[in-house]
């Protein structure tokens, strides 16, 4: 690892005056668990590291209306919040699937959005739930709804001077019929291979409303709005799932890696939103 | 002989500070004034070295010392076969060959050195694939080879090979020409490794007195005494292997790695130097399992009846033949390409080769996973397609008492035919099965470990028992193994009997770990020392007091005269009266001569899996096993060799595999080199064969090294039990099970 400075701001507005300060040169660091490891193989050679640790007030969860979590809670968190549990459980059950406990118990939310790492659980399903990030800056706020965050590979809209300070989650009219499938065929603390989250609003046997996102299908979480409008007023059966299903590897665009070729796993895509699907309304 | 500690639960002797984190590894020796050293690696599979300049890095601030290939006794050295340098002088043969060394303070001191360091390639064209390696138009990566040290024997002209096996036995063509049908196949197996949870380093303190205290993975240490003091040219008592608890072994880490680089850069810098690979640096030039490519051509009569079976085992040795500790610098599980079976003819052939690839080394059972991958693999093919039940053909080819093995070795007291049936009968082999579930049968035998070992034994005039060991423990059990051992033979609780490592300078001989050897030779050691010490204070008391020596019995640890009502004689005093009166300990050392044993030990295993058709993900849902133990002395510590080797055959199986990319390990961590988790393990019913008398101290068996070996086999043939397609590469990808599905349903359209 190439030396560097290390910072520990205590406020929110400490840390973007630092990175205002240092712009490119300097990086926010939450958990840890990503940057450290991009640092080690020097694929990120910051001279300024902007730790977080110390700063207040990005470290709670609220319920009232929304879900509004502050973007140093850490996955664990997310996964064992009985307010998260109850009205959001597929949330709380996606963080539950973030690599291992030990990684879960220091990685943060907001880390984990801004390492826009398109293998990663949440980002899917935070699509699906229709979240918002909100970032600020030196020069102010803002909020943006979360597939908008994402740009690239490890890329996302973010300039250097900003940092995530939140994530929020409408509060649904009615429970939503939900789904994460992760294909894990190695092990069970791999990467997926293909990853869905499907969030369906039913009412009456018909579908309303359908938010469908796929993670490690292409450089970023690919949202299926085809498959979407496919859904959306059908009545729920199963030649509409496979319907639905069949415009996916269009719109995906996965890398071909030890996981799998590129056509093998358009192809699980596929079945994967099909049987998320399934999942959702079994 | 009161055994009741023989087959007792007993905890590990060292568990309390491993698990409490007090242990001591290579690393964790408190020694003043202990800085890092780092290596420079090369980027490149094959280039030749035309300039190195490190003079910046030596007057970079804070570095303590820089060594290049120049600035030492630059030898050739390895376990066997002298093929590697400490440093590359003038050409690197894989990516991660070391280059230069720096100490600093501060290990990103020394990191930062090493960018400094200014290195001229002539990139060569790499020699990448290991059956290219043997053609005549291939790059000669050795073309010194002839001068090595310990080169085995090699057919003239038989280009990059690090090694050759050749085993033949009857009349190959012969048997070929009886033969109703022919099978023909190639199976290949992936380079994995070992994934012990510490990775390869070392520390070297050199004192006052010139001593070279090593503290490194001391898992032979007398024999890596002797590879370091000949690599260093010094006498080989000026090395000491200190004692250190191992992270892991299974089979690696008998090498120097960095030991000579610590020994240097400490002689340089005046300071303690330690070193250890990244995690990284493990998977790039660590010392993995060969990968391999293997042939198989069998005859058979109609009925089942093997008349020919021929081999031709390619194995990727890599760069450097150094870190393979045989004589004949092969990987030895190619010789059992016969298996357990009946076979009149055959002809067996091996190679290693050299090719640009990180070198490899030993990993548990080395070549018999791969070797039995593909003969178990093989024959349950040739059963199924001959219409024969698999089962049924392996009892019916299974070799009994006494007969000869393909290679014509002849073996007895075999309890393979009840292994067999045990795995069977822990399984549901046979019973009604859903669609897409199958079953798979594989077996292996697999030899006991020789060699000779002493121990000594120290009584305490408080009676104490006190096994001063050399024996390494790796994480198997083998000081509780020599505890129960000692305290069984005489008689006293567990508490009783201290287990004391030392290091090589005062240890009594032990060859080391390998080859399942530690119970039977180290674990003999100890007994033979227990029993000297019974009889030799037996004789004492019975001088003493004039009682007849057959009539004393050793009992709860005092000598009792049978049949009266004679005070006892603890063995603490008469420990006592053996030193006349004095009131120091006394010492029995004693040597054992565990020679080898014409029996060979067996594993059976049964898989079910269950295969999604429309993904090609495999689940394994239940494996039962069977292999023959004897007597069991430690049954944590045994189930966890078994248990634990099963794990990594589901890893084999699975999921475990280096990916090679232009000579690039494209995967070189635990985040993309998967070994399966606790919730990928399935159900596992394992049962000992007990009732197996071996040459193991108590009547015990070896089981270390073979609880692996079946589980890849197992469960490809359980794949083709289930879906009807045949697996011939572990691991098995989803990708090319659902390929192969697909295949099949294109030439087998449904309905057919």
């Amino acid at each position: 690892m190439i030396p560097f400075d290390l910072r520990f701001p205590t406020t929110v507005q400490e840390a973007l005056e630092l990175l205002d300060q240092y712009g490119e040169e300097a990086r926010p660091m939450a958990g840890g668990t990503a940057l450290v490891l991009l640092m080690q193989q020097r694929l990120v050679t910051p001279q300024v590291v902007v730790s977080l640790s110390r700063v207040d007030g990005l470290s709670s969860i609220s319920a009232n209306g929304s879900l509004r979590i502050g973007a140093l809670v850490n996955h664990r968190v997310v996964e064992e919040s009985p307010e998260v549990k109850a009205g959001w459980p597929l949330l709380a059950e996606t963080y539950h699937r973030v690599a291992t406990v030990r990684i879960r118990n220091v990685a943060t939310v907001g880390g984990g959005l801004a390492h826009a790492d398109p293998n990663q659980d949440p980002p899917a399903t935070l699509i699906a739930l229709n979240a918002t990030v909100t970032a600020a800056s030196s020069g102010g706020k803002r909020e943006m709804p979360i597939e908008d965050l994402f740009k690239g590979y490890y890329e996302t809209c973010l300039t250097p001077d900003e940092l995530i300070t939140e994530l929020t989650v409408p509060r649904p009219v009615r429970p939503l019929k939900t789904a994460y499938i992760k294909f894990l065929p190695r092990t069970a603390d791999d990467y997926a291979t293909v990853a869905v989250a499907v969030a369906l609003d039913v009412a009456d046997g018909r579908c309303v409303d359908a938010r469908i996102a796929l993670n490690a299908a292409g450089s970023t979480p690919i949202r299926a709005r085809d498959a979407e409008n496919v859904l959306r007023g059908q009545p729920l059966s199963d030649e509409v799932f496979r319907a639905a299903a069949a415009t996916v590897p269009a719109i995906v665009d996965p890398v071909s890696d030890h996981r799998g070729s590129a056509n093998y796993k358009s192809r699980m895509a596929e079945v994967f939103v099909r049987r998320a699907l399934e999942k959702a309304t079994a | 002989m009161a055994t009741s500690v023989i087959g007792q639960r007993a905890p590990r002797t060292e568990g309390a500070g491993k698990v409490t984190g007090q242990a001591h590894y290579a690393l964790d020796v408190p020694v003043a004034g202990m800085v890092w050293g780092k290596a420079l690696r090369s980027p490149h599979p094959y280039a030749l070295i035309k300039r190195v300049d490190a003079s910046k890095a030596r007057t970079m601030p804070g570095v303590l010392a820089v060594i290049t290939a120049k600035d030492i006794r630059n030898v050739l050295h390895g376990r066997r076969v002298y093929d590697l340098p400490i440093l590359a002088e003038n050409v690197v043969r894989f990516i991660g060959e070391k280059i230069a060394v720096v100490a600093a303070e501060d290990p990103a001191i020394a990191e930062a050195a090493l960018d400094l360091i200014e290195v001229d390639y002539e990139i060569l064209d790499p020699v990448l694939d290991p059956l290219h390696a043997m053609d005549d138009d291939a790059p000669v990566l050795h073309p010194d080879q002839r001068s090595y040290t310990g080169l085995p024997k090699i057919p003239e002209g038989q280009r990059n090979a690090q090694s050759y096996g050749h085993w033949e036995k009857g009349d190959i063509e012969a048997g070929f020409a009886e033969a109703d049908r022919v099978f023909e196949e190639t199976y290949s197996s992936a380079m994995t490794h070992q994934a012990h949870i510490e990775p390869q380093g070392g520390a070297v303190w050199i004192d006052d007195d010139g001593i070279i205290h090593v503290y490194g993975h001391p898992k032979n240490p007398l024999g890596q005494r002797k590879q370091l003091a000949e690599a260093l040219d010094v006498p080989e008592d000026k090395v000491i292997y200190e004692f250190v608890r191992i992270g892991g072994d299974y089979g690696n880490k008998g090498g120097l790695m960095d030991v000579p680089l610590c020994y240097y850069l400490s002689r340089a810098c005046g300071r303690p130097v330690r070193m250890t690979h990244t995690f990284k640096e493990e998977f790039m030039a660590g010392s993995p399992r060969h990968p391999s490519v293997i042939h198989m051509r069998t005859g058979v009569k109609r009925d089942g009846t093997i008349t020919a079976h021929q081999v031709r085992s390619i194995f990727d040795g890599g760069a450097y033949g150094a870190h393979k500790p045989v004589p004949n610098v092969d990987v030895g599980g190619a010789r059992k390409a016969g298996g357990v079976y009946r076979i009149p003819n055959c002809k067996i052939e091996s190679y290693v080769v050299y090719t640009n690839h990180v070198p490899g080394g030993f990993m548990r059972a080395p070549g018999d996973s791969q070797t039995i991958f593909a003969l178990e693999s093989h024959v349950d093919d040739i059963a199924r397609d001959l219409g024969i039940d698999p089962l049924e053909f392996r009892r019916k080819n299974m070799i009994q008492e006494g007969e000869a093995d393909a290679t014509g070795d002849v073996w007895r007291d075999l309890y393979w035919r009840q292994c067999l049936d045990a795995a069977v009968a822990g399984s549901n082999w046979g019973k009604p099965k859903p669609p897409n579930v199958g079953r798979g049968i594989a077996i292996t035998h697999r030899h006991i470990g020789e060699g000779e070992a002493e121990s000594l034994i120290r009584v305490d005039p408080s009676g104490q028992i006190t096994v001063v060991t050399g024996t390494p423990d790796a994480g198997m059990g083998a000081h509780v193994m020599e505890q129960q051992i000692a305290a069984a033979v005489l008689t006293v609780p567990l508490e009783q009997v201290t287990i004391l490592p030392v290091g090589s300078d005062i240890m009594p001989f032990d060859p080391g770990l390998g080859a399942g050897r530690t119970t039977h030779v180290s674990g003999g050691a100890v007994n033979a020392a227990a029993e000297k010490t019974r009889d030799e204070l037996r004789a004492v008391v019975a001088e003493n007091r004039g009682w007849p020596e057959d009539d004393i019995v050793l009992k709860e640890g005092a000598f009792h005269l049978s049949g009266s009502t004679e005070q006892p004689v603890t063995l603490g005093q008469a420990a006592v009266e053996a030193a006349y009166g004095r009131s120091g300990p006394v010492e029995f050392l004693a040597r054992f001569d565990g020679r080898k044993v014409f029996t060979e030990l067996c594993m059976a295993q049964v898989a079910e899996v269950e295969v999604d058709p429309e993904t090609g993900q495999l689940s394994i849902l239940h494996v039962s096993a069977a292999c023959d133990s004897g007597t069991i002395i430690n049954p944590p510590a045994a189930e966890g060799q078994v248990e634990g080797a099963f794990v990594q055959g589901v890893g084999l199986a699975m999921s475990e595999e280096m990916i090679l990319e232009d000579g690039r390990v494209t995967n070189p961590s635990f985040g993309d080199y998967k070994i399966p988790t606790a919730a990928d393990i399935p159900p596992f019913t394992l049962t000992w064969i007990e009732d197996a008398p071996g040459p193991l101290p108590f009547g015990g068996r070896a089981l270390a090294e073979h609880g692996h070996i079946p589980t890849s086999p197992a469960i490809a043939n359980a794949i083709r039990d289930a879906v009807g397609i045949r697996l011939k590469s572990i691991p098995f990808r989803p990708e090319a099970i659902y390929d192969a599905l697909q295949a099949k349903n294109e030439r087998e359209p449904e309905g057919r």
